[in-house]
């Protein structure tokens, strides 16, 4: 349902040119949950941008259900990283939720129906008549993620969402986002630099190249749908898929476009690669 | 504040002016100037002259204007900074002849004022939003460019645009900066207010104060300078409140930055 097809972005800076993704070419299908994880300094938010809508990619094409995307698209929401600023700090809790469901013209029982459901979904329907501020990093972030589900997006993207947070907010995070994905049925597109999150998480990992980016790799997570952090994290499959995607981004940043995906896999065969969306391009080129 | 340190910090408060009050008595006592004159003479006129028909006469009018003017410089600030903050292009096409219209002193355009306007009190208006409204349009100006671009992105995903975006975002972000401007502008306001009265004026605060001062009526002068003050204190004591209340969110929010 999600469709990136060539997607370029060049940033144009004192006369010269910093190519930041190269040729992107991807595909989610619905219901979805696909990481995206990549070196640091790979793109991985320009490419997010690119995808919400946010930015303008130089070449190439994102389309949500065959409709190109050329602003942020009604049906598609966003996560980003700096929870602390992408909250309104002078509106409370419920005013942060129900602010995008009022843009969208929504009576308002059921505004309050939504609202009072994702904050309970994200485990914060106490704290609804208090300020961002008043609330730790984690349970901010989770104030975005219940604003991101109220909206009722068919996707939703999450840009390194748990990258400020602590180890154990972001564990429980992690379970809440997999939780969500469950009941809500959205197709989700996760970026993060945490190769143990991206393993944990999806149902596929698409790892990009250092820049300027491109696919480096396609792997299908086949782990159980149910997960939980301690049998999932120490069960030997785990383990195998994340030395894969670990070796995937060594091969990337030392410029070994795509090599990985016939050899240099630790994984069986048969495990790297999608199995439902036909990804194109590997890299080498 | 338990009641035994209440006295304590009523000292604390009053010990200054007290002292201050005390050498000015003494200074006035040692000095034979007839135009020094001594805090307890001011105190007795201060009860005659303005607790009387001077008080609706000259003093509510002085205060209408200054609200008035101050009133007119607030929306007209705001209203322009807007805009101008929002769009680097009109920022770059307004930006030199801002300038310019800033740095000309505005008492010197009372005696242009009244050619243009005539002697009544929306010339008086007039240059009190000539001077005010510089603090205003500045500050606006500068909150309004320093909105956060992840609000600004989170608003665009959201679909969030026009008129709401303008409250919830713009003016909300922009309203600690701006308030900024507003209490600069208050002071100013004041000034204005008194000048534009001493040029042009048969009634008011300004007016009064020069007709006592050329009527050599030293300690009604006084008076009416302490009038002054007291006002300027009274309006920057409510301006302080309405801010604590507007900007609540604010104070929680750096209080919370700086704890983390």
């Amino acid at each position: 349902m999600l469709d990136v097809n060539g997607l370029r972005k060049t940033y144009r800076g004192q006369g010269r040119e910093v190519e930041a993704v190269r040729d992107l070419t991807f595909g989610l299908g619905e219901g979805e949950l696909a990481c995206l994880v990549g070196p640091s300094g790979c793109g991985k938010t320009t490419l997010l941008k690119c995808v919400s809508g946010l930015m303008r990619p130089t070449a190439g094409t994102v389309a949500l259900d065959g409709r190109p995307v050329d602003g942020p698209p009604p049906d598609m929401a966003v996560v980003f990283q700096e929870y602390g600023r992408s909250l309104f700090p002078w509106l409370t809790v419920r005013g942060n939720v129900e602010l995008p469901l009022k843009e969208k013209r929504l009576p308002k029982a059921r505004r309050r129906e939504l609202v009072e459901e994702s904050l309970e979904a994200v485990g914060l329907a106490h704290a609804a008549s208090l300020h961002p501020w008043e609330l730790s990093g984690g349970m901010q972030q989770r104030v975005a993620i219940a604003r991101a589900i109220a909206y009722e997006p068919r996707v939703l993207l999450m840009d390194e969402p748990f990258a400020a947070v602590d180890a154990q907010t972001r564990a429980d995070l992690e379970d809440l986002i997999r939780g969500l994905w469950k009941r809500f049925s959205m197709t989700v597109l996760f970026v993060t630099h945490d190769i143990d999150e991206a393993v944990y998480l999806g149902e596929r990992v698409i790892v990009l190249s250092s820049s300027p980016t491109v696919v480096q790799d396609d792997v299908r997570v086949d782990l159980p749908e149910e997960r939980d952090q301690l049998t999932t994290r120490s069960a030997p499959r785990f383990a195998e898929l994340r030395a894969l995607v670990y070796r995937e981004i060594q091969n990337a940043k030392n410029g070994d476009g795509g090599a990985g995906r016939t050899g240099a896999a630790g994984g069986p065969a048969g495990t790297d690669g999608p199995d439902r969306e036909p990804t194109a391009t590997g890299g080498a080129r | 504040m338990s009641v035994r340190a209440l006295p304590r910090a009523a000292a604390r408060v009053l010990l200054l002016p007290a002292a201050l009050i005390a050498l000015w008595w003494w200074a006035a006592a040692a000095s034979d100037s007839f135009y020094l004159t001594d805090p307890g003479t001011i105190a007795a006129t201060f009860a005659q002259v303005w607790v009387s028909e001077r008080f609706a006469a000259d003093v509510l009018p002085s205060v209408g204007l200054l609200l008035t003017g101050y009133a007119l410089a607030a929306a007209l600030g705001i209203g322009m900074g807007v805009p101008l903050g929002l769009s680097p292009r009109l920022r770059a096409f307004a930006e030199p002849v801002l300038e310019f219209l800033r740095a000309v002193p505005p008492p010197v355009l009372v005696p242009l004022l009244i050619l243009l306007v005539g002697l009544d009190a929306s010339m008086r208006a007039a240059v009190i939003v000539s001077g005010c409204v510089w603090p205003v349009l500045l500050n606006t100006v500068e909150g309004v460019r320093a909105v956060d671009p992840v609000l600004a992105d989170t608003c665009r995903v959201y679909g969030v645009r026009g008129r709401r975006r303008l409250t919830v975002l713009v003016l909300r972000s922009a309203s600690p900066q701006i308030a900024a401007g507003l209490r600069q502008a208050l002071s100013i306001a004041i000034i204005l207010m008194v000048i534009s009265e001493m040029f042009a004026s048969s009634s008011g605060l300004g007016f009064a104060i020069v007709q006592f001062q050329r009527g050599f009526a030293i300690p009604e002068m006084w008076s009416g300078i302490v009038l002054l003050g007291l006002l300027g204190v009274v309006l920057s004591v409510v301006f302080a409140r309405a801010e604590r209340r507007a900007l609540a969110w604010h104070r929680g929010l750096r209080a919370a930055s700086r704890g983390e």
